[in-house]
């Protein structure tokens, strides 16, 4: 499963700890949910798109291995 | 929010360290001032006490946890449990070979080595997430 977290954080010009906060996870959480280590439950990832004001498609895509 | 994590955490820390006061004065009670029978019982059973006031506070700890803490303190414990049952399964087929010595096996070190497993654990799985 990859990601753009990073790239939406950087639109909105927040930090990971921003990002957290807004959430409701630890900054640590962020970083590795970002790094791909761990994949989020659908309700945090519904969160952040809500906070991002996107969908969580465009946050989360399935990469090669997933399929 | 953040301001009743940091009493929770606070709280499992000074829930620890009386449990380990207690277990360890328990401990040296029992090895220093011999007691009796009815009351080294009652002097070994003081920790449990404070082990279950500890146990309670992790356990509010936990739920406060956002699900990535929960991941991690859940494979520090699948790492914990299964050192321990090595250890366990190790130890009992070398007590049938060789006679272990008490006083450097006992059940007394289980506590140690146990609370050693899981920080073990804690460190391998905080890495594996980037935790740290």
């Amino acid at each position: 499963m990859k990601n753009t977290i990073k790239v939406e954080r950087a639109k909105k010009n927040w930090t990971q700890e921003t990002l957290a906060e807004k959430i409701g996870v630890s900054r640590q959480s962020v970083n590795s949910i970002e790094t791909g280590k761990f994949i989020p439950s659908t309700v945090l990832a519904l969160k952040m798109a809500e906070v991002f004001g996107t969908t969580v498609e465009i946050i989360f895509q399935l990469d090669e291995l997933d399929r | 929010m953040e301001k009743s994590k940091k009493a929770n955490s606070k709280r499992v820390i000074v829930t620890g360290v009386l449990w380990v006061i207690t277990y360890t004065l328990s401990l040296l009670a029992i090895k220093k001032l011999s007691p009796g029978a009815t009351t080294g019982v009652l002097i070994s059973f003081l920790p449990v006490i404070t082990f279950a006031v500890f146990i309670y506070s992790m356990i509010k700890e936990a739920a406060a946890m956002d699900e990535v803490q929960v991941r991690i303190h859940l494979e520090a414990t699948v790492i914990a449990f299964s050192l321990g049952l090595l250890m366990l399964m190790t130890l009992g087929l070398l007590d049938l070979v060789v006679s272990l010595n008490k006083e450097d096996w006992g059940y007394r070190h289980l506590v140690t080595w146990f609370t050693m497993f899981y920080f073990t654990g804690l460190y391998i799985s905080k890495r594996k997430y980037n935790a740290q």
